[in-house]
């Protein structure tokens, strides 16, 4: 597979408060070398998305579909589900951990659950509910929750 | 002689020979304008480029042979030459190249069958970037920028709900419920149902009307009603008009106040608001009425309604909803007289506006009714809410139906100094409706940027270009599903289409009731409707308590394990303790089902918990469902996970024994 090279921030997710968007034109700019992306959820869904590529947009809609419910809005594995669960849901925000993983690895967690890797048949396996185009959108966007100064190794 | 002439002959020869050669040169070096013009254009430099970047890539990328490339779309009527400099739309080596050289991110439609321009917009036969993007003053049909671009799916797109156009369903759906379809005539969108004025002046105080008039959005944060931006004196005008408006649609007197309201004691009145408070709870009038902006938002909100309406039309309404407002969506619940009066004295008490002043005196102007009127045609009030013999005498305004391809020539931007384009004219138009103009007419409805912008994606998909039927996707017309007899008129009077989806009808609030009895056991569902407590625990919503009678219940029941019930799903499972424990090794140990779901005293909270699933659900449901949920449900997030045919019978064998 290719290597990642792009340092990205952190991505800032709000979980927005009641009360209308105050309309403010936030100025995000994409550059090659460092991004700020941010996922705006409001009563359970995406209202809105920023500094995110296509396809993690549609990891982002997805994720707050299927795995936020355990995996937390960040990534954190501090969900509203994740208390009742023994091991608790991975922190998908720790950077050592996700750089040794490839978009591979991400992908089979994803598709075939936990016990395909060998760890806690508490995740689901999402191979046959979502599509292959689904998946990898969601794992796009997976990536996007490590904070800086993640490498990869192949 | 003849030397002579030969002499001036031979001159002349030499002269035209040494024209015929300058001009030669020149003819020579004119030709060769053109050839290297061609040789330096933007596009051959782009490409010579990409071949050299490919180069510096691990990976083996085909590189480009030099000329122009283009897609011809003959169904579309389209050429684009966008790939000629856009060439590693295909090659996923390049997902992260610098542009233009980057993989386009994935689609669902070929760059071969569709090109590009049907979704990008923007000029495809251009050869050169300014040109293509359209970043010429006035060019009618400039690139669409990113936060648009799902205005092309709704070119294409009439369903309801289009994958992975969040933005267009957004705009869609608010097109829709803030009923633009009033005024403006659109396609695809008819008129919602909004309350009509009839008997205004028996409902509501006057001074609460001007207040409402003049600022909607003050009473009801929520409100779709927009703000039409009144002055004082057409407020109050309007308001006279109104109030003269004392008859209800149909004639419909109102009940009088029984005297346990009128002449109670205050113990006696304090008795009753506590009971009507408990019965207010149980009904959850609060899933459909926000009381001061907590709750839902399908009705209005109830927070300040004493100050609003009388006690009288309070307790006429409760008891008959439909006898006042024809059409209305709230359920008639089967309060008995002393439950009602309760909630009526609980409302009094309570749902009071503390800060409302007291009314000033007001003289009514004797010309109020044709004053009144002119403004109330002036705005179009009767776009939206009916009015007896005054409807249909408002001025329209213009129809939408192809808005997506007015010229630019035909908008007047007036002062307002916004960017020259369609879709910043439609974003602007729809936050601050009379920026272009002082004479303009249209309400400021309080919507966000975000929601202004969806909107203007809604309506940039209504063009008039003419787009073959193979690559159209139409809503399917269905026959809308309308339960008759008995259970028709249950389902009229409670209003289940409000939240329940039933025969592809209905509001998917709660859930789809098209096979609730394949999926429900009878004495189960009995007992759910006398007492609708909690399935889920996550959900912050519950059924409300209509205090239906045994009968209704019946028939309700009965119906629905005649007609919302499958053979298909039934299945027969054994009882077998050997099967069970199969099925309960299955459901820990193997698919960890337990992450989601609730048995005994260990679980998940995402599902409901399934202590009870024995007595609650039948085993043919739970055998399909655990086969393929999204095939019962297509939005739930239960992971299909393949179970074969055996384990998937132990485990309903497993769940079938909780009970």
């Amino acid at each position: 597979m290719r290597s990642d090279t792009y340092l990205m921030m952190c991505a800032v997710v709000l979980v927005g408060c009641a009360g209308p968007n105050d309309g403010r034109e936030k100025d995000h700019h994409i550059t090659d070398s460092g991004r700020v992306a941010e996922v705006t959820v409001r009563n359970g869904s995406v209202q809105q998305m920023v500094g995110l590529s296509y396809e993690e947009q549609q990891g982002a809609l997805l994720y707050n579909r299927y795995c936020a419910v355990c995996h937390g809005q960040e990534g954190r594995g501090d969900g509203f589900n994740s208390f009742s669960l023994d091991p608790r849901p991975r922190d998908l925000s720790d950077s050592i951990y996700m750089a040794a993983l490839s978009d591979a690895q991400i992908e089979q967690t994803i598709s075939g659950g936990g016990r395909s890797i060998n760890k806690t048949q508490l995740m689901p396996a999402y191979g046959w509910t979502l599509s292959r185009r689904e998946i990898q959108g969601l794992s796009s966007y997976v990536k996007t929750f490590a904070t800086p100064s993640r490498t990869k190794k192949e | 002689m003849e030397l002579d002439v030969a002499l001036e002959g031979d001159l002349l020869m030499k002269g035209l020979r040494k024209s015929f050669a300058a001009v030669s040169v020149l003819f020579l070096l004119v030709m060769a304008v053109s050839p290297m013009k061609d040789s330096l254009r933007e596009w051959r430099q782009v490409q010579s480029r990409y071949n050299r970047y490919i180069e510096s890539l691990p990976q083996r990328v085909k590189p480009t042979e030099p000329g122009l490339q283009q897609v011809w779309v003959p169904k579309l009527e389209r050429v684009d030459r966008c790939v000629t400099c856009h060439l590693g739309l295909k090659e996923p080596a390049l997902r992260n190249a610098p542009e233009p050289y980057r993989t386009h991110p994935a689609i669902y439609h070929d760059i071969e069958d569709f090109g590009c321009t049907v979704c990008h917009e923007g000029q495809g036969a251009a050869t050169e970037y300014r040109e293509s993007v359209g970043k010429v003053k006035y060019w009618s049909s400039p690139m669409l920028p990113q936060a648009y671009m799902e205005a092309s799916c709704g070119k294409c797109h009439k369903e309801a709900e289009v994958p992975q156009a969040p933005t267009l369903n957004l705009g869609r759906k608010l097109l829709r419920d803030s009923n633009c379809a009033g005024c403006h005539a659109i396609d695809g969108y008819d008129k919602q149902w909004v309350p009509g004025l009839d008997g205004i002046g028996s409902k509501v105080n006057r001074a609460w009307l001007v207040n409402w008039l003049r600022n909607p959005a003050g009473y009801f944060a929520k409100t779709k009603m927009p703000n039409f931006l009144l002055s004082d004196d057409e407020a109050n005008t309007l308001a006279d008009f109104l109030m003269s408006f004392k008859q209800f649609a149909g004639n419909s007197p109102l009940d009088s106040l029984p005297r346990r309201l009128t002449a109670a004691t205050e113990a006696e009145k304090t008795r009753l608001a506590e009971r009507g408070s408990t019965r207010f709870r149980e009904a959850r009038c609060i899933s459909c009425h926000a009381i001061n902006g907590k709750g839902g938002y399908v009705a209005t909100e109830l927070g300040k309604v004493a100050s609003k309406v009388s006690p009288v039309w309070l307790y006429s309404y409760i008891r008959n909803p439909k006898h006042f407002q024809p059409g209305v969506l709230m359920p008639r619940y089967r309060f008995n007289d002393i439950d009602l009066q309760g909630i009526v004295a609980y409302m009094q008490s309570e749902f009071l506006d503390y800060d409302a002043d007291f009314p000033a005196a007001h003289t009514i102007d004797p010309g109020f009714y044709e004053k009144g009127l002119a403004i109330f045609r002036k705005y179009n009030c009767s776009g939206c809410h009916g009015l007896k013999g005054v409807s249909d005498l408002g001025e329209r305004a213009p129809a939408l139906t192809y808005i997506g391809s007015k010229k630019l020539y035909e908008i007047d931007f007036g002062k307002s100094g916004i960017d020259p384009t369609l879709p910043s004219f439609l974003k602007t138009k729809i936050l601050y409706p009379r920026e272009f103009s002082k004479s303009m007419k249209m309400p400021q409805f309080g919507y966000s940027e975000k929601e202004a912008e969806a909107i203007a994606v809604a309506l940039l998909g209504c063009t008039d270009e003419k787009i073959p039927d193979e690559f159209m996707v139409r809503r399917p017309p269905g026959e809308k599903f309308s339960p008759q007899g008995e259970f028709g008129a249950l389902v009229q009077d409670l209003a289940c289409f409000g939240c329940h989806v039933m025969g592809g009808r209905g509001r998917p609030v709660a859930t789809d009731l098209s096979l609730e009895a394949s999926q429900t056991q009878r004495g189960w569902l009995e007992a759910y409707f006398k007492v609708p407590y909690s399935l889920r625990p996550m959900l912050t919503e519950r059924m409300p308590n209509f205090f239906m009678t045994g009968g209704e219940i019946k028939t309700i029941v009965d119906y629905m394990e005649t007609a919302f019930i499958a053979d298909s799903l039934d299945h027969r499972v054994s009882g077998d303790p050997g099967d069970v424990a199969i099925g309960r090794g299955l459901f820990f140990e193997r698919y960890g089902c337990h992450a989601c779901h609730q048995v005994g005293s260990r679980g998940g909270y995402v599902g409901p918990p399934l202590d009870n699933v024995g007595a609650r659900l039948k085993a043919g449901w739970v055998f399909h469902w655990l086969k393929n949920p999204q095939a019962l449900k297509p939005s739930t997030i239960e992971p299909n996970n393949n179970i074969p045919d055996g384990e998937a019978e132990a485990i309903t064998a497993y769940l079938m024994s909780l009970k």
